[in-house]
């Protein structure tokens, strides 16, 4: 047992008192509020959870096992559709550990746009979280589906400034080992502040129906208490940890692009529950559109490719090292572990780990859900916001 | 403390304690299998690395010397890193590799670290290593049902029934 509050994830249900009203519940695999496939056995006394066991692999695609078949070219667009809502990430992920592997150097202006590509990312990513967490709680957000169709107005302007650099809305294979493949037009800067400013003042109005609803709170707070204990040792990173009480940010601790010279500020929370995620979530947003307008007209001038494009998908090769490297994405620390020395002659990796934070993520599920209702794990299931293409891939 | 100092601090701990000769400079240090969870204690509870981060297991074929009349340079193998990471600056990230063999488990580091639980699940899942004293040593990904462990080396992926070839 690890958690403070007494949990036992491998209760055996063959003690639980006899004379109780025992029910088995399936959530999932097509429940809408699991935002994908994934199944959770519910075990039931009366109305309240005992157990919960999480069954994941409805979207395993093997992409691992893909990793090594495919060159390190070839993967990029590959791992765009782990995390479905932030494939800015999963691309700038695998570019990363290959360029730290290789030792390459990437030029300042690709630096700057990735990190303005993250932080579009990432506020992307927590609006759709805040659209379909407010479709999750039913009527408690503006009934029914008033919220998501808000956000995800507000997330297809961010889409559609994708677009402009890149020619895609989504999974953009806009990244490559040493730089990046598409450059910004001075429009860009243009249009990400017209569009910042729109959002921020929308964002306004959001956290309006947050904080004077009080349905909105009687479902979460105190509900889903998560320990910061508890996170760590479960991996757990990101706005989840950090509502937890949890002061870590790999922006702000170990930087990468150019975190280290701009002043994160990382917000976290003590309480731990549905409601502290969604203020640390909220804040995350605010401070991702103050590091873009922050950055977005100090872009250097340069070259955006720190190497010679190749001509082959062969042409980067890692030998039979090892290497792990990681980046803060929406959901905490996506990581990538790299063997190198495949096929090839080192074209494709020996073995390609992918560490997801969704995994970590929807890991305590069997430690929040006893105790509570059907309905309040749907709240939590909702604030842990775990995408099933990651936790599975 | 830095980046570089935590890491130095990593090194001499395990030359100090668990007898590490030498650290390569593009791999991880690599470790007896019986120092695995002792290592994780310690950096836990003595060095406070509280984040549970990865465990990757890979699978190594039998090596042989094909100028040599096939003389075996290694046997069949697998290999298990792990890394754990310290809360807040510098996030220093510790890790190290365990070889091992194809009839030995390790020690499964669910009593230090609850996300154990699941990582290690997957790569028993798709690799086959196996986690002593695991307390629900399933198949994560995989149906129940499933035959082999796909990223192993001799798991063929070209057909979708066995004999996998």
């Amino acid at each position: 047992m690890h958690s403070v509050t007494g949990v036992d994830p491998h209760l055996d249900i063959e003690t639980y008192d006899p004379s109780a009203d025992l029910m088995v519940l399936n959530l999932g695999p097509q429940h809408p509020s699991t935002h994908g496939v994934f199944r959770v056995k519910l075990y039931l006394d009366g109305e309240i959870i005992i157990k919960a066991v999480p069954y994941a692999g409805y979207l395993h695609r093997g992409v691992e096992k893909l990793c090594e078949e495919l060159t390190f070219v070839q993967i990029i667009p590959i791992v765009d559709k782990n995390d479905y809502v932030s494939p800015m990430m999963n691309e700038q992920a695998i570019a990363m550990a290959c360029e730290a592997m290789l030792g390459i150097e990437v030029p300042p202006r690709a630096l700057y746009l990735r990190t303005i590509f993250a932080e579009l990312q990432r506020l992307a990513s927590h609006l759709l979280w805040l659209g379909t967490f407010g479709m999750d709680l039913g009527g408690a957000l503006g009934g029914g589906a008033t919220l998501f169709m808000y956000c995800f107005r507000e997330r297809e302007t961010i889409l559609g400034l994708f677009e402009e650099v890149t020619g895609c809305r989504f999974h953009y294979n806009t990244h490559a080992v040493g730089g990046n493949r598409h450059d910004i037009t001075p429009k860009f800067s243009c249009d990400t502040k017209t569009t910042l400013e729109v959002i921020e003042k929308r964002l306004e109005e959001y956290v309006q129906i947050f904080s004077s609803n009080r349905i909105y709170r009687a479902r979460t707070q105190g509900i889903g208490v998560l320990d910061g204990d508890l996170a760590n040792s479960l991996g757990i990173t990101g706005p989840l940890a950090r509502a937890s009480g949890v002061d870590h940010d790999l922006r702000r601790d170990a930087p990468y692009h150019i975190y280290g010279e701009l002043d994160v500020k990382v917000f976290t929370e003590s309480a731990g529950d549905c409601f502290a995620r969604t203020l640390v979530r909220l804040n995350e947003m605010y401070e991702s559109i103050r590091i873009v307008r922050e950055i977005i007209d100090s872009v250097p001038e340069g070259p955006i490719l720190g190497m010679k494009p190749g001509k082959s998908p062969g042409h980067i090769k890692i030998d039979a090292s090892q290497g792990y490297s990681c980046i803060e994405s929406p959901r905490g620390e996506l990581g990538t572990y790299i063997i190198g020395g495949g096929k090839s002659r080192g074209a494709s990796a020996y073995r390609l780990k992918i560490r997801s934070p969704s995994l970590h993520a929807a890991s305590c599920i069997p430690y929040l859900f006893p105790g509570h209702t059907v309905s309040d794990a749907v709240a939590i299931l909702g604030t842990l916001d775990p995408i099933m293409g990651e936790v599975d891939r | 403390m830095t980046r570089d100092e935590a890491q130095q601090r990593f090194v001499a701990l395990l030359q100090e304690r668990f007898g590490v000769e030498e650290i390569p400079d593009d791999n991880y240090p690599l470790i007896d299998a019986k120092h695995h969870f002792e290592l994780a204690r310690v950096l836990r509870e003595e060095f406070g690395y509280r984040i549970y981060s990865f465990v990757v297991a890979s699978h190594y074929l039998e090596k042989v010397d094909a100028k040599n009349d096939n003389a075996v340079i290694d046997i069949e193998h697998y290999e298990v890193a792990t890394g754990i990471r310290c809360v807040g600056a510098p996030a220093h990230l510790a890790s190290w590799r365990v070889r091992v063999e194809l009839d030995q488990s390790i020690p499964t580091l669910f009593p230090l670290f609850a996300g154990a639980d699941w990582q290690e699940r997957e790569q028993y899942d798709l690799v086959g290593v196996r986690f002593d004293e695991h307390p629900d040593l399933r198949r994560l990904m995989m149906p129940e049902d499933w035959e082999g462990h796909p990223l192993r080396k001799d798991y063929a992926i070209e057909t979708a029934c066995p004999p996998w070839r």
